[in-house]
């Protein structure tokens, strides 16, 4: 058994420590937050004053305003659930308006997502996104490889005929794109599998609180699964430390799993383990 | 507690500004704060802004400079007329600091379609706008 107070302070100490991970922002910006989360982390008075994460909040609206529109939407999440950090901070009983307040942040996020890929968007379901994503971006390559069975070669050959040729204009005889049929069959499991799991997670976050069990499953296993191929640790961090926010002090595995889980993703994201996987098995 | 609910509200007023921005703009879906990044592919790694200056004797198409990436890259994710417009204007005005002529600056917003059975991609004009240089 461990306190309210006790899983609060682990909440905002890995928030701070994910502003610090990922420094962002302009030069009048990001020096502000790194400052804010090393105070935040050296401090235990700071790190439940109210007025330090409604100053990180501005800094990160800031970063937001100079970039726009180009910051990313986990930077947006960020502002949002650092100004709910200072707004919980002012109530009574914090560590509860925190877990509501996490609850439909992070419901409506995944509803937006959900409706990005299944309703709004013309070349999600249908598999465009993620075949010409493996094969064109970069920070999947060794996946692409690994999983997907296709060799550098072939990649690259991929690669040269998916770029378009200037002012729309088209070849009478494009090149064929080589796609192996692992790798169409992991470009279709996660078109399905994210949308599955994005809508299971924005469904339970709704949902009452016998489903609590299930909510922290979804989101763990969404975390989990996610971050050790997409290239986005701050999102990923940021999550976590929400559903931490909701987790009962009495649960203290469950709230160890999301630390775990939050160092995981850190691992995922430092370690190159696709290549290193790749070399081992050549 | 009053104003708890802050953040949520601001989350769904930034999302459904994203909504309308999309539609009338052109925006990115990944951009904006509206949660549509992994969803489509139709983001920055496949658009591009072409620059076209024109004077008396003079149609040249440039590369864009380093020091115009971000500018670019705002008008690529969002060709609504104000963005377009600082573009061509810090187009324009590096163009007379290097002491080039320019009258006119013609920018085009293209965007990457894939096919759906062949994968074979195809650019398409998303945006062009004229800068009439005063």
């Amino acid at each position: 058994m461990t306190s309210p107070k006790a899983v609060l302070d682990t909440v905002l100490r890995l928030t701070a420590i994910a502003l610090l991970l990922r420094p962002m922002g302009p030069w009048f910006v990001q020096p502000v937050l790194l400052a804010l989360g090393a105070v935040a982390l050296i401090s235990r008075q700071w790190l439940r004053r109210s007025s330090l994460w409604a100053a990180v909040s501005l800094a990160i609206a800031i970063r937001i305003a100079d970039d726009w529109p180009l910051a990313d939407n986990h930077i947006y999440l960020l502002a949002y659930w650092t100004l709910a950090l200072a707004l919980a901070l002012r109530a009574a009983d914090a560590p509860a308006v925190l877990a509501a307040t996490s609850r439909w942040l992070i419901g409506l996020a995944f509803v937006f997502a959900v409706l990005w890929k299944a309703a709004w968007s013309p070349d999600f379901l249908d598999q465009r996104f993620f075949r010409v994503t493996l094969l064109t971006d970069p920070r999947f390559t060794e996946v692409t490889m690994l999983i997907g069975g296709l060799s550098a070669k072939d990649l690259a050959a991929d690669r040269a005929a998916l770029a378009p040729l200037p002012h729309g204009a088209e070849l009478l005889d494009p090149p064929v794109i080589v796609e192996p049929q692992r790798l169409k069959a992991f470009a279709a499991i996660s078109t399905w599998g994210i949308v599955a799991l994005e809508a299971a997670v924005a469904a339970l976050m709704f949902a009452g609180s016998k489903a609590a069990g299930l909510r922290h499953a979804a989101l763990l296993l969404f975390c989990t699964v996610t971050y050790a191929f997409a290239p986005v640790a701050g999102f990923g961090w940021l999550l976590l430390v929400m559903g931490l926010a909701q987790v009962d002090p009495a649960r203290v595995w469950l709230g160890r799993t999301y630390v775990a889980t939050f160092l995981a993703v850190l691992f995922h994201s430092e370690v190159p383990w696709p290549g290193l996987l790749l070399d081992a098995i050549r | 507690m009053r104003g708890r609910f802050v953040p949520v509200v601001l989350l769904i007023a930034v999302a459904i500004g994203q909504i309308v921005l999309v539609r009338a703009f052109d925006l990115t879906p990944w951009k904006g704060g509206g949660f549509g990044m992994f969803a489509t592919l139709d983001h920055a790694a496949f658009r591009r802004v072409d620059i076209v200056v024109d004077a008396p004797g003079r149609s040249e198409a440039l590369e864009v400079p380093p020091s115009l990436e971000a500018d670019a890259a705002r008008a690529a994710s969002l060709p609504a007329p104000w963005l377009l417009t600082k573009l061509a204007e810090a187009v324009a005005a590096r163009e007379r600091r290097h002491g080039r002529a320019v009258a006119r600056v013609r920018l085009t917003v293209w965007r990457t379609a894939f096919d759906r059975a062949t994968l074979h991609a195809a650019d398409q004009p998303l945006r062009t706008f004229v800068y009439d240089v005063p």
